[in-house]
Parts: C-alpha cells; structure tokens; sequence
C-alpha cells in the first residue's frame, strides 16, 4: 500500500534541500578551495535521490493500465476523501515528473554556473529553484483541483523572485507585470473552483469528471469550468492574455528565463491539459476544441509575427515561446491519443528547445550583446555556442534531425487526425515564418561582419549544460523512441478514458 | 550480418569524426570523403544483383514503432541508378573540390558538411518509408545552407536564406501530406500506404497529392517557384552548384515519381481529376523548358546560363512524369535525371574551372579560351552537346525516350499532340544556348587576359564526368536494363 509520502516524496526531497541550501551554500562559500565543485555537487544530490524515487514509482506502477490513476492517495479514507487534499501518480504525470527532474537539473546546472555562486543572495536563488521544481512536481501529481492549484500557484510564486533576482527596474517591473496577472488569474480560478464545490461537493477529478457527465443541467458547471480554463489560459499566456511573458523572459536573468521556460511553461500546459482533455471530455460534455482551436491559431500567429518584429534576440526567443504555447494547444485540441502523445513529447521537447535558446543566447548577453545587430558575426567568435543556437533555432524551426521537426509532426498529424486540417495549415505556415526569422538570426550571426569588439571568449564550463540539451535534442531528433516509449502509456490511457 | 544499405547510409557519418580529427590538411578531409563515397558505391553494388534478379532489395530496422516508421531501405532499379549516379558525382565534386577550394579557409567544416550532404542526398533515394524520406530531404538543406552561404560568392548567404525558405516551406507541405496518409493508413511505407490508399475517400487524396507534389515542386524548381534556382545555383561554390544541379533538384523529380504518382496517384488515376493533374503538370513542364531556355539565352553569366538550362531541363522531366503511367514515360524520365545529373553536374564544373582560370563571369568578357585551355573546352564540349540532346551523348537517348513516350500518350489521348510537339521545339532553344555559350566563351575572337593552369585534380574530375556522359550516351543498355527492372505504373 503507497502511502501520502511515497508519492510527494520528491517534492519533500526538494523542499528540504532548498531549505538547507542557505547555509550549506554560505559553508561551501568561506572555503575558498573547489567550493565550485561543491555547489555543482550539491545541486546534483537532491536531484539524484528524486530521480531515484520516480524511478522506484515508475517501475512500480508505470505497467499498470487502466483508465484510472494507478495510484490514488488522499489524506482522509472513505467518503470524506472527496473533501481532502488528494495525489495520484498516472502515466501523464509519472513523465511529467521526469521531464521536469531532467530540466531542472540541466537548467539549475546551467544558473549555478551563470549566476555564479560567489554573489551574495545568490543561496536564495538556488534554493528557489529547487522550490519551484518541487511544487510544480506537487502540482503535477496532485488529484484534485484545489490541490493542484495550491501547489501551482507556489511555483509561480517562487518564479515571481527568479524573475526578479537582479533587482533591476525592468526585471522589478517584469515581475510585478506577472504577478498582477497571476493573481488575476487566481481570482478567475478560485471563484471557478468554488462554484464547482457548491455544485458537486468535491473537487476530486474524477468525481467532478463524472458530474460533468451525468449532471441534469450543465449549464451553471460549465460556466465555472470556463472561469478556471480562463484563468489557466492567462497563467499559460494564452494570446490575449500573453503579454507579460516576453517581458518577464527578456527582464530576467537568463538562467531563471532557461528555468521558466523548461519548467513552469510546461507545467502550465500539463495544467491546461489534465483540466481540459482529462476533465472535461469527451466531447459531448462542451464542444471547446473549436474554440480553443482559434486561440491556438492566434497564439501561433501573434507569437511568430512579434518574434519576426523584435530586435532583441533574447525577447525574440520569448515570443518563440509564445508561439510554442500556440503548437501545443494545437494538440491539446485533437484531443486523440496522439495529441496527447505530441504534447507530451513537445512538452519536453519545446523545454529543452527554448531552455538551450536561452541558455546560448544568455552567454552571448553576457557579454553585452543584445540585438540582432550585435548577434552579427557571433558565429565566427563563439563558434560552440552559435551552433547550439543553430541547433536550437532549426529544432524550433521544425527541421529535422532535431527533436523539434518529431514533436511538430505528430502535433500537426494529431491535428489532421482530429478533423482540423485548416489548423494544421495554419501551424504549417506559421512552420515556415518561424523558419524565415529564425534564419534571419543565424544570417546576423553568419554573414555579416562583426560590429562591435567584445572581449573574451567562450566559459567553456558553462557550455556543459548547454551541450547536455544539444546532444539530447539530436538523440531524441535521430530516435524519439526513447521519449515515445515512455510516453505510450499515457496515450493509452487517453484512449481508454475516451472510450 | 550484411546490411550493405545501412553501411551506405551511416558510412558518411562515421567518417565525421575522422575528417574532424584528421582533416587539418584539406586534402586528406577531401580524400576521407572521396574513400566514403568509393565504399559506399561498393555496398550499393552489392545490392545490384539483387535488384537486378528481384527487382528490389529491402533491409529494416526498428526506429519509430509508435508511428508506423521502421527504418526501411530500400533499393529498386530506380533508386539504384539516381543513388549510383548521386555518388559518382559527389566523388567527382570532391576531388574537384581539392583543387578549386584551395585558397578558401576552413576547409575542414567545407568537408563535414559535404559528408552530411552525402547522407541526406543518398538516403533520400534509398529508402521506402516516408518518414525516413523526410528526415532525409530535410537533411540535405542544412548543410547546403551553409556551404553556399559560407563558400559562395557575392552575396552568398542572401543566396542560401532564399534556397532554404522556399525548400523548406515545399517541405512542410509535404510533411502535411505525410501527416494525413499517416492518419488514413496509419502506415508510412510507400508500397504499404499504395495498397492502402485505394478504400480512401478520393478527394482527400486528390489533396495530398496537390500538397506533396507542390512541396516536391519547389526543390524541382518548376517555374512559378522557381526563383530560388538562379541565386543559389549561380552564388555556390561550383561542386556545390553540380550537386544542386545535378541531385537535388532531381530529388524533388524523383519524389514527385515515388511519392506523388508511385503512392497516391494509382488511386486517383481513374477520376477526372486524375487526367486534369496530368494535363496540368504537363504544361507546367512546358512552361518550364521554355522559360528556362529563353533567360538562359538571355542571360550573361555564365552560371546563371547553366542554371537557368537546369530550370529548362526540369521541364522536359516534368513532361515525362506528366506520361505517367506509360513505361517509355517512365524509363525515359529517370534515365534524364541520371543523364541530366552526369552532363549539367560537368558543366557546372567546366563554368566553375573557367571562372577559376581566368577569374571572369561575364561570357561577353571571355573568348577564344579553347587553345588556352583545351581540357575544359573538350568536357564543355560534351556536357554542352549532351545538354542540347545531340545522338551520342548522353542526354539524347533519354530524351528520345521521353519524345517516343509523348507520342504514344498523344495516340491515346489528344491533348499530348501540343505539349509534346512544344518540347520538341524546346530542344532547338536548348541547342541555341548551349551553343551561344560554347561560342562566345571557347570560340569567337581571343580577348586579352590572363589564363591560368587548370589543376590536375579538376582535370581528372571533369574528364572522368565527360567518360561517363560518353559512356551514357553511346551504350545506355545497362542503365536502361536496370531502370526496367523497377517495378513500374
């Protein structure tokens, strides 16, 4: 019998260790030998023990089929489990949680070696980090929807300081531009969530699930589900409502905007698509793949046609993400096994994608360089880090080998199998406009001269987390069956739920 | 265990990291890719008997079960020729490489590239499954993009972006094409996706075969879309301009064979609709020969010139995919695209060496080179004749073949009188550039102006491509007999 701690036990893992990362950063700080060693040993510890336990849960449950979660834990037994907090360990959340370990480790990686440990509050941004992996890995494994909100609205919060670490004007106001949608956002989902109690009396997701389908009258809890979809879509940065992210991602330092991306962007989606796909289908309950469709269509072109716009690299790769948000509404709206499984592999594809953009084109803005005009000739002077942002820019650009072109695919294949072939050609234009832009950039850095003397070359160590995404985008680009496999029984389950 | 095709496929890559640590002196990069390419055709060869007595031969692998995607290679009669021919000049662009590329710096990344090219231009043709033809067509634009941006001349990079935007948007049509036979077969192999195709609803695949054959016109540089041609052609290094030439704007004529009309045409044949797009393709085809050859008669440089007689020659191949499923048709296409590949991928060469030797672009510039340089006068001579479809040379038997198929088509269906009589017609433009050229640049009276040596590597290079156009136009049998033994229509 698994217990509440079986399943949150990353998360405990995580907490505990940002909590001792204070002092054990500032220990680490007054020795002066290896202390870089130590930090980067310090972050791979509580990494290595969570993955040790997902690994021991996955193996344990992952077999295990069937429409519902393998395993379902809530604080208090019987009937009054519908009242409680409650977890489930499924196959969607059980990759999620592996997405995320991978990510985190990769992206904190790459902070402790940009941000540089010697600074001073720098303890306090590791520590974040690791908060913030450890709610959203809660939020994913969470049952219901109180819970899941609790936990998501954590990490959003601890994203709130990543953003604004430096204490810059703009990062400050970045930050605060985020956290005012956040909390409007709350607001949308608390009172979405609170109707939904009055109605069925739990926030269980499979009890609200079966409310959704047998209720009499719909009308009151559909309404509230739009509340909550609505307040999701602005935590997504869905196109009306994306405004704050590029600026949050261009104001931040770039290791927290490599991080947000990799990890709270694609939580949101998880967000988005456990509430829609896994709540409120099938179908007949509300026909919202339409409307979402629209909104995915606009996301796509609004995100790609304001990337084409922007001079800075950095709030280019931001609308990038944007546009991401948009391909991966695309399959959330198939609502088809395979959308579920090009979400998932997009999920961990796009974060790895946008987190090594980041990541180059920070190494770059470290040494000044901002606009496409000063990106010109960077190929020549930082020959490792240029062909990451290639590799980066042509897996968003959906071109094979890369991992991006597999995620696209099965995205727009997804879209065509669910009877929306005017989606797919939109996401196939808004393809090659992406493309066009991208292109652009390695144009600046390839064909023309360099502009501005810069001193200084490549950190090489900082290249090490930059190439553990590159490799792993040509490996799953070259033999995505390693990601698919782990991904099947989600689809699977899907499948059985539809049916 | 033998797997000759996957060898071929993976040969270049695992000579990537001996050209990287090996290639500081260039040659020695040049001769890594040259040994790759020789072992390739080796291997290929060793699937030659097979195809020759069974009409194939298949190896599988499992890559993407979950999406009905084994890696499957695959060699026909077809597929064999376009792969044999695509390596013969590579070799022969290598090693004219050597020489050509001399004074260029970073010759080592030049080889790399060249080595990933290798990949994607043969894989394309040797394999069956779609999503391993798509991985790759896509894979043959990387690095061409950076080979023509990095080693072109004038405004290279400007050349390449517009190479890569209008291919990769063709692409992405295709990949909608896939996405949907995927989606009503839930197959990607090419024969499997044929058989199951045929209880499909017909007017979606009247779609599908609009959107690949669209995509796949585009790398063929058909004439709407094919204004990237002359900038990318004419601003590349010249082996990279044979190999664009001579492969991979085949590739997209070979695709439009397997993919438009191997895979999903059978299905629409019997409709309206099936004889319209047949009709359609045909003018396009004539369109193109004509464009192609009247710029190429008006243009003055001397690579546009050959570039835009590559436009023309889509042409004459788009006719004869437009015969399909007629076997002279057929036959007569794919023995084109070999024949074009060996003479336009000479030509480029012989361009390329004439710019090398006295440093000019302008034909109106240059004159009475032939005593000067008498060993790119012969191979332009040959490839120039070819080109203009003169007996004995290669391009003229397929050509033949292509006419004969027109005429057998017009006997069962009249509207092939007009597009075929046109073409016919087509080859006396082809003759007036070809010869224009030779005239203005080998003949007429002698300017001043220095000529240097033409290096012996390129001389080998340009002689051993002249044997071979020799070679195909006098004794086409072998090729011909291996093309038939594809299963064809």
């Amino acid at each position: 019998m698994i217990g509440l701690l079986d399943v949150l036990l990353p998360t405990v893992i995580l907490t505990v260790s940002a909590m001792l990362t204070l002092p054990i950063l500032t220990v680490i700080r007054r020795r002066n030998s290896h202390h870089r060693a130590l930090a980067v040993l310090w972050i791979v510890v509580p990494f290595s023990a969570a993955a040790l336990w997902i690994i021991h849960l996955s193996l344990e449950y992952y077999g295990s089929m069937g429409s519902q979660p393998f395993v379902f834990v809530s604080f208090a037994p019987g009937e009054e489990a519908h009242l409680s907090s409650s977890f489930l360990v499924d196959a969607v959340s059980i990759y999620m949680v592996i997405v995320y370990l991978l990510m985190g480790f990769a992206s904190c990686l790459y902070g402790i070696l940009y941000i540089g440990f010697e600074e001073k509050p720098s303890e306090r941004y590791f520590a974040l980090t690791f908060m913030v992996v450890g709610s959203v890995m809660a939020a994913t494994l969470s049952g219901d929807l109180l819970t899941l909100f609790i936990f998501w609205e954590a990490s959003a919060a601890g994203s709130c300081f990543l953003i604004a670490y430096r204490k810059r004007a703009d990062s400050i106001e970045a930050s605060i531009k985020y956290l005012v949608m956040i909390v409007i956002a709350s607001g949308f989902i608390v009172y979405g969530l609170s109707i939904i109690y009055g109605l069925v009396g739990s926030l269980n997701f499979w009890v609200v699930r079966d409310a959704l389908i047998t209720a009499p009258d719909k009308r009151l809890l559909l309404a509230a589900f739009l509340f909550v979809a609505a307040g999701y879509a602005i935590e997504t940065a869905v196109v009306p409502f994306h405004m704050w992210l590029p600026d949050a991602y261009t104001a931040a330092p770039p290791s927290s905007a490599a991080f947000l991306s990799a990890i709270v962007d694609q939580a949101s989606y998880y967000v988005f698509m456990r509430v829609l796909v896994y709540i409120l289908t099938p179908p007949e309950v509300l026909n919202w793949p339409v409307a979402l469709a629209v909104f995915s269509a606009l996301t796509m072109t609004v995100g790609n046609l304001f990337a084409l716009a922007q001079r800075d690299v950095r709030r280019m790769v931001a609308y990038v993400c944007v546009a991401d948000i948009g391909y991966n509404l695309v399959a959330i709206t198939s609502v088809k096994p395979l959308g579920v499984m090009g979400n998932l592999f997009f999920f961990f594809v796009g974060g790895m994608t946008t987190a090594l953009a980041f990541m180059a084109v920070g190494i770059v803005n470290r040494l000044g360089l901002k606009t496409l005009e000063d990106f010109a000739g960077v190929g020549r002077k930082f020959p490792l880090t240029s062909i990451a942002l290639v590799v980066a820019a042509l897996s968003f650009s959906g071109v094979p080998p890369f991992a991006g072109f597999i995620a696209k695919y099965l995205v727009f294949t997804a879209a065509i199998e669910a009877g929306m072939a005017w989606l797919a050609v939109v996401g196939v234009l808004n393809s090659v406009l992406q493309s066009a832009y991208l292109l652009r950039l390695i144009h600046y850095m390839y064909a023309r001269p360099a502009g501005r003397r810069v001193r200084g070359g490549e950190p090489r160590n900082l290249l090490i987390p930059v190439y553990i995404m590159v490799v792993a985008i040509i490996v799953l680009g070259m033999y995505p069956a390693f990601a698919l496999d782990l991904i099947n029984p989600a689809a699977l389950q899907l499948s059985l739920l539809l049916s | 265990m033998m797997a000759p095709l996957l060898f071929t496929l993976l040969l270049p890559l695992i000579s990537l990291p001996f050209i990287y640590l090996l290639g500081r002196k260039p040659k020695v990069a040049a001769l890594i890719v040259t040994v790759s390419s020789i072992l390739d055709l080796a291997f290929l060869a060793m699937t030659a008997p097979t195809v020759l007595s069974e009409g194939k031969y298949v190896e599988s692998y499992r890559w993407i079960p979950m999406l009905g995607s084994p890696l499957t290679l695959f060699v026909d009669g077809i597929s064999l020729s376009m792969a044999v021919i695509t390596l013969l000049l590579i070799i022969s662009a290598t090693v004219f490489s050597m020489s050509y590329m001399e004074k260029e710096g970073s010759l080592r990344e030049y080889y790399i590239l060249m080595a990933f090219l290798t990949v994607g231009l043969v894989g394309v043709f040797i394999t069956s499954n779609l999503m391993v033809f798509y991985f790759c067509w896509e894979f043959m634009l990387i690095p061409t993009y950076f080979i023509i941006g990095e080693w072109g001349y004038r405004e290279s990079y400007r050349a390449a972006f517009k190479f890569f935007i209008f291919t990769h948007a063709g692409a992405v049509s295709v990949l909608l094409g896939i996405g949907a036979i995927y989606m009503l077969t839930g197959d990607l192999d090419m024969f499997t996706a044929r058989t199951l195709l045929e209880s499909a609803p017909p007017s979606l695949l009247e779609w599908i075969f609009i959107a690949f054959t669209l995509g796949f016109a585009v790398k063929m540089a058909v004439v709407p879309v094919h204004m990237w041609l002359p900038d990318a052609h004419a601003e590349a290094p010249a082996p990279i301009s044979a190999l664009l030439s001579g492969v991979i704007i085949e590739a997209g004529a070979y695709a439009i064979l397997r993919v438009s009309f191997g895979t999903v045409f059978p299905s629409i044949m019997d409709r309206v609709a099936g004889s319209q797009f047949l009709y359609i393709i045909s003018t396009f085809g004539v369109v193109s020969a004509f464009y192609g050859a009247m710029t190429a008669l008006a243009e003055n440089d001397i690579k546009r010139i050959v570039a835009y007689s590559s436009i023309s020659h889509m042409g004459y191949v788009l006719f004869g995919l437009s015969l399909y499923p007629l076997v002279e048709g057929v036959v007569g296409t794919v023995l084109h695209l070999v024949n074009h590949a060996a003479s336009k991928g000479l030509l480029f060469l012989c361009a390329g060496a004439v710019m090398k030797q006295t440093g000019l672009r302008d034909i109106r510039e240059m004159g009475g080179l032939a005593s000067k340089m008498p060993v790119t006068a012969i191979s332009t001579a040959i490839s120039s004749f070819s080109i203009a479809g003169i007996p004995a040379f290669a391009c003229f038997m397929s050509e033949f073949l292509i006419f004969m198929g027109g005429f057998q088509a017009s006997s069962m269906d009249g509207f092939f009188y007009l597009p075929t009589a046109l073409m016919i017609v087509a080859t006396v433009f082809s003759l007036a550039y070809v010869l224009r050229l030779f005239w203005r640049v080998f003949l007429e009276e002698p300017k001043p102006g220095k000529v240097s040596k033409l290096p012996t590597l390129m001389a080998v290079s340009m002689l051993f491509l002249s044997f071979v156009n020799v070679a195909l136009g006098v004794w086409p049998g072998p090729v011909i007999d291996l093309i038939g033994s594809a299963e064809l229509g």
